[in-house]
């Protein structure tokens, strides 16, 4: 395990805030720093391909992921992930193979999963209690083994983006264009919908499965609202998913307002689209002006 | 073929002639599309397609679709699709410099250079065609593949578009091959014509296959709007026009009006 410590000690310097004493509060920020680009990251491809409904049915089923892993006595941080991609890998396949639209594939795993989840946890009131963590996120209690894993994931995630960022938007933009260029479409979207779980899985963690998609697609519709390139989409979307998880982190912790951390940062991020689509209107009365 | 369980085409053995400006007519439903999907192997079939690139090379085939599943407010720049399917590096580290190039000669083309900078979502109908074509361009195709290419555009718009195919097919040699629905337009550019309605109708050059026989069986009506006058035998040239005095029998017909292509 590597030491983590003079990392973490270097947070202080760069943010002083008190607040940024704490180890929970240096924790919790060097893991936002990799998952918020992360999930940004991953939301431009799902708000470019109109699947902000999938990965909701994703995050629901890591509920019944977490559900899974303490009734059967398995560490629910494999259960989760495991579960989302089974879910996520299901839903690419009976779509593809089904003549049945999108959303209402995604309509029934999103009740089976949740449906699953209420089922495991209305059995054992103590896995009930358990379940709450995960509902509403804890970033605050992120361990050093965790944030080694999250840095793993960052590695892994960012290889696939650089790797497929392209042909993902060309698989958007017309399947069959791609498939011309030699890109092999279904693998690519099998690819995507594990890398979406695997994110989730990790997501949940800090905003808990009810706020993780608003992590995914706020940011990058922000990002659609500012950008004027797809390349910008990218940074934008980075940015403010920084800059949301960050400010977030800092406000929730000051006494004075005292908020769920996952919530605070949604929250800002939601401001990061007000002030997007501000820009949206006066770009609209420049051009009609 | 055969989509969830129901046959969309069957006995269709074809030719495509290298070099020719190849259509395929038929009614909606007839397979067109479905054919035109097979050959980039995009949907599964049983039978062959033989596709023989130059000096025993795989094809290199270059594809306008009829319509891209874009959401408008994408902000993609038409630059940056082009670039999308001819470079590894993510586009979130910009467009290098030989391929910013290639894209722009390609646009020009097309009479496209002032699009590079555009949001693909932004661009009307014409021009959405224009940056299509461009994208086809780009890989230098032997075989040039256009779904309903002129769909959605006003006579004018159509009109300009097939001459610039025209131009592009005898400057740079490759075989061009649309689905359309527009006879008229059949009528004028193609070389040689593929009748379909779920099985080959016809197949040869216009002047044989749009026959009234031909479309009355593939349409199931009278096509009384082709100007028997106005068909080729697989060559166009001037004599196959009909006299500028005479009335015009569609709007392809119409002398022309307009800004041309830049480089049409």
């Amino acid at each position: 395990m590597p030491d983590l410590e003079p990392l973490l000690r270097l947070i202080p310097h760069v943010l002083p805030f008190e607040c940024m004493e704490s180890g929970f509060m240096q924790r919790a920020l060097l893991a936002l720093l990799m998952l918020a680009p992360m999930t940004a990251a991953m939301g431009v491809q799902v708000v470019t391909f109109r699947m902000a409904f999938f990965s909701d049915a994703i995050s629901h089923s890591a509920f019944a992921g977490v559900a899974l892993g303490l009734i059967t006595r398995l560490d629910p941080r494999w259960t989760m992930p495991f579960f989302g991609i089974v879910i996520a890998v299901s839903i690419i396949a009976v779509q593809r193979r089904s003549g049945l639209t999108t959303d209402a594939v995604i309509g029934v795993f999103l009740s089976m999963v949740v449906a699953f989840g209420l089922a495991i946890v209305s059995r054992d009131r103590n896995v009930s209690r358990d379940v709450q963590q995960f509902v509403y996120g804890d970033i605050l209690t992120v361990t050093d083994a965790e944030l080694v894993m999250l840095a793993v994931m960052f590695c892994v995630l960012m290889v696939f983006q650089a790797l497929a960022y392209n042909r993902l938007l060309l698989v958007g933009i017309n399947p069959a264009l791609a498939d011309v260029h030699g890109i092999k479409v279904a693998a690519l979207q099998y690819a995507f919908a594990v890398m979406v779980a695997l994110v989730v899985a990790f997501a949940v963690w800090a905003v808990g499965v009810l706020l993780v998609t608003a992590m995914l697609v706020v940011p990058a519709t922000a990002a659609r609202n500012l950008a004027r390139s797809a390349g910008g989409m990218f940074w934008w979307a980075v940015a403010i998913g920084l800059t949301s998880a960050c400010t977030g982190l800092i406000v929730s912790a000051q006494p004075a307002v005292g908020t769920a951390t996952g919530a605070t940062i949604i929250l800002f991020a939601c401001l990061w689209f007000l002030v997007s689509y501000g820009v949206v209107l006066a770009r609209r009365a420049g051009r009609a002006a | 073929m055969r989509l969830d369980g129901v046959s969309i085409l069957e006995d269709v053995t074809a030719t495509v002639p290298r070099g020719s400006c190849t259509a395929i007519i038929g009614p909606n439903g007839a397979g067109k599309t479905t054919l035109l999907l097979a050959m980039l192997g995009h949907v599964h079939y049983k039978g062959t397609i033989a596709l023989s690139g130059s000096l025993g090379r795989r094809c290199r085939i270059g594809y306008v679709p009829q319509k891209l599943n874009l959401d408008r407010g994408l902000p993609i720049t038409v630059a940056e699709f082009l670039a999308s399917a001819h470079q590894r590096k993510p586009l979130w580290f910009g467009i290098s410099g030989s391929l910013s190039e290639r894209a722009m000669q390609a646009l020009r083309m097309v009479g496209g250079e002032a699009l590079a900078s555009k949001a693909l979502g932004s661009l009307s109908g014409g021009e959405l065609q224009r940056a299509l074509l461009a994208f086809a361009l780009l890989d230098q195709p032997e075989l040039l593949v256009l779904d309903e290419p002129t769909a959605g555009m006003d006579v004018q718009g159509e009109a300009m578009f097939c001459s610039l195919l025209d131009h592009l097919r005898s400057r740079h040699g490759f075989t061009e091959l649309m689905v359309s629905h527009d006879i008229a337009a059949v009528t004028h550019h193609a070389t040689h014509v593929i009748c379909l309605n779920r099985r080959l109708v016809a197949e040869g050059a216009p002047r044989e296959v749009l026959s009234p026989d031909n479309l009355a069986l593939a349409f199931g009506i009278h096509m009384g709007m082709v100007n028997p006058n106005a068909l080729g035998d697989g060559q166009p040239s001037s004599t196959d026009l009909p006299d500028p005095s005479d009335p015009p029998c569609c709007a392809h017909c119409a002398p022309p009006t307009g800004d041309a292509p830049a480089d049409a």
